[in-house]
């Protein structure tokens, strides 16, 4: 590496190439075409030329790369989750997480941190309990700690939380953090590198679907015939489900964060308290990303507002009183595609050909990897992989919801 | 007999000044220096009687006990013997006694075995009462309604949220600065008092007693 | 601040409201098959447009309609339901 970073020094002209190829046109046909250039996406085309030899692909985004709910989260990675099918899913993820910045050759900033739930009431003590359990028959590493545990890892944090003490939390010794962007970049570049086209700027407008099986896609540069499309575009799915005609209880949410001035460090941990709303890191470079709950009504727009800047704020002083002088620096929002049962909407549908990875809601970026191995495998063997089984569109008309509701880091 | 307890009782007790039983409740009539309030008066009139109802034969039902019913939902009326009445909604009403009247315990009587779709309302609310000039500077701290908006010989009744909290509203116009009445669940009584205590007190105001209140409410409750 | 208005209270900031999500015609459920009835329960329609929503008034517990853009987030109208 060291090598490798004089040379910046002494050439002329930047000697990296860029993260990956600017194509010009589009083909007439592609054995897959991946609508959404965001981590789902990316990953997915990633390993369908890894892992199943399968490269004559296209990912098409409307926008630029990483730039939806990819670069918009709160890049938190944990694996604590509350249902069996979830708690094996997400630990698949942490172990692909955990060697990702040596598997895309490229330094994704993956720092493992420690994550602490906190509970402020016997209640919500007792759900941890549970996820505890549930997390250890799964060989998680999941436990309940007492309120000395929380203030030894995080000596800043006012533990009466302004009237609401903390009595206990959830603590999940690998929850880590990453660099959101870098995720999407790494996974474009090893892709590209495999033969996979990126598109950018390439928003498409329709699926051709003949006699229940997809024949192509029309974008606004043009149509594309491939027989298996990807759909992984968080926000956007309603309106692609609704041009194939296939019903959803996907409901679209603005959820915001922001993000303080840099300071030095002095949160190692990652922090969530459920009953406040509050869920916070600290950057490599000092700032304090924060998060909080969705907005409370259905909208499709990643507009921000002083309504959840102020009330963040509040929650984040009870926690923390000594940042009151703190500067908030940035705000965004992302398009949060919510399921009823907070799980995911993955695998085959009725149409053949077309493959669904959705309902990513909140709790999207920790899944990036294993989202992009499981559908890959699916799509290159049109069979579910046995991990995302029970997330499939159907299950709803089966009743048989997957209950994650109780993991969500807060009570949305 | 029992004596009742203002949902305020705990946040005021350490609060010097003198106490009288009212109503069978132990109430802070008089604090040492309510002068302050000429600026911003805070005063706890949890103490008067209250009483709800609420059905579609509501509004017939009191007018059959001589009381004046306002015309629209969310305004109110002067009672005659003193003491007010409120239209929360079509067919729901909160009256309230002055300091003298007794029109409460009557209707309650009168409501012991209520009559078809007439259905009394348990009130245990806590009231409060601000009064002086700085009360449009506290409410705009705590309240995102527009009060100076208002028109308040059209006698209207506001039910909105105060620092979160569901209140109710009524701006009552007297010499110089309407006094302002405002109704809360009990549960939530402490957390909004101490907010508008510690804004009142920011403000050069202070908590007064239930006979200071009476300069600034000529003839109302 | 975003204002709504409410059928009776009138224009408010919308802290104090609470939506129950779009307005749709319930099946009946004695007769309704089990795929009706999921259809009801669990699915939505999510494409942005100007959509029909349930909304309450809280301080007031007035429940009205509104339609609204669920792109915009322009409030066209509300009004009670027995006005529809």
């Amino acid at each position: 590496m060291p090598l490798r970073l004089l040379k910046f020094g002494l050439v002329k002209s930047y000697p990296e190439s860029r993260m990956f190829r600017q194509r010009d046109r589009l083909r007439p046909t592609y054995d897959a075409v991946i609508i959404g250039g965001g981590g789902h996406g990316l990953a997915t085309a990633y390993y369908l030329a890894k892992d199943h030899g399968i490269n004559n692909v296209a990912v098409l985004e409307r926008g630029y790369l990483g730039g939806g709910n990819t670069g918009r989260n709160t890049t938190i990675i944990r694996s604590n989750y509350l249902t069996p099918a979830g708690v094996k899913f997400y630990d698949q993820s942490l172990r692909l997480w955990q060697a990702l910045s040596e598997t895309l050759d490229l330094n994704l900033f993956y720092t493992n941190r420690g994550h602490f739930t906190l509970a402020h009431t016997e209640a919500s003590l007792r759900t941890l309990r549970w996820r505890a359990e549930v997390n250890k028959h799964y060989g998680i590493d999941s436990e309940v700690v007492d309120p000395q545990t929380v203030q030894a890892a995080c000596p800043h944090m006012d533990l009466d939380c302004g009237g609401a003490p903390v009595m206990g939390a959830l603590y999940h010794a690998p929850g880590s953090i990453a660099r959101h962007d870098a995720v999407a970049w790494g996974y474009g570049r090893e892709a590209d590198r495999q033969g996979v086209e990126i598109h950018q700027q390439t928003e498409v407008t329709g699926i051709r679907v003949e006699g229940g099986r997809v024949t192509g896609v029309e974008t606004i540069r043009g149509a594309i015939a491939t027989p298996k499309v990807i759909c992984a575009v968080a926000g956007f799915t309603p309106r692609i489900l609704d041009w194939v005609g296939l019903r959803s209880p996907l409901k679209i949410h603005p959820l915001q964060a922001m993000v303080s001035e840099p300071m030095k460090a002095w949160l190692d941990p990652i922090i969530v308290s459920s009953s406040l709303h509050v869920y916070v890191s600290q950057t490599a470079r000092g700032e304090l990303v924060m998060g909080a709950s969705l907005d409370p009504y259905e909208l499709h727009s990643t507009r921000s507002t002083l309504d959840f800047a102020e009330g963040l704020a509040a929650r984040m002083l009870d926690l923390f009183p000594f940042l009151s002088q703190a500067k908030v620096v940035r705000q965004w929002a992302g398009m949060a595609d919510m399921t009823p049962d907070f799980a995911p909407i993955m695998g085959k549908t009725d149409i053949e050909g077309f493959y669904l990875d959705a309902g990513w809601g909140t709790w999207g970026f920790k899944a990036t990897p294993i989202c992009g191995k499981t559908m890959a495998e699916t799509v290159a063997r049109d069979r579910n992989h046995e991990l995302i089984r029970e997330f499939s569109l159907d299950r709803f008309s089966k009743y048989a919801l997957v209950g994650e509701k109780g993991a969500a880091s807060v009570g949305h | 007999m029992t004596l009742l307890t203002s949902p305020l009782a705990d946040v005021l007790r350490s609060r010097p000044g003198t106490r009288q039983e009212l109503n069978q409740m132990s109430v802070l009539t008089q604090v040492p220096d309510p002068k302050p309030a000429e600026t911003l008066g805070l005063a706890d009139l949890s103490y008067l009687t209250r009483f709800g109802v609420k059905g579609p034969q509501s509004a017939s039902w009191l007018s059959a006990q001589s009381i004046p019913i306002p015309e629209q939902p969310n305004t109110w009326a002067a009672l005659p013997e003193g003491g007010l009445i409120a239209r929360l909604g079509r067919s729901e009403f909160l009256i309230e006694d002055g300091p003298d009247s007794q029109t409460v315990p009557r209707l309650a009587a009168a409501c012991n075995s209520p009559p078809a779709q007439v259905y009394p309302v348990l009130r245990q609310d806590a009231a409060i009462a601000l009064c002086g000039q700085a009360t449009q500077n506290l409410l705009r701290q705590t309240c995102s309604f527009n009060f100076q908006s208002l028109n308040l010989t059209e006698h209207p009744v506001i039910l909105t949220t105060m620092v979160g909290v569901t209140v109710t509203v009524i701006p009552q116009p007297k010499s110089h600065h309407p006094i302002y009445r405002i109704w809360c669940d009990n549960t939530f009584a402490p957390y909004l008092w101490q907010t508008l205590a510690e804004i009142t007190t920011e403000l050069g105001g202070t908590i007064i007693g239930t006979q200071d209140f009476i300069p600034y409410t000529g003839q109302m409750p | 601040m975003k204002i709504m208005t409410c059928p009776i209270n009138g224009p408010r900031p919308i802290s104090e409201f609470i939506t129950a999500g779009a307005v749709k015609p319930m099946p009946n459920p004695q007769t309704a098959d089990d795929l009706t009835w999921a259809d009801y329960v669990f699915n939505h329609d999510s494409v942005p447009g100007v959509k029909r929503e349930w909304w309450c008034h809280t301080p007031s517990n007035t429940w009205f309609i509104a339609e609204r853009h669920t792109r915009t987030d322009e409030i066209v109208r509300t009004y009670l339901w027995e006005a529809a």
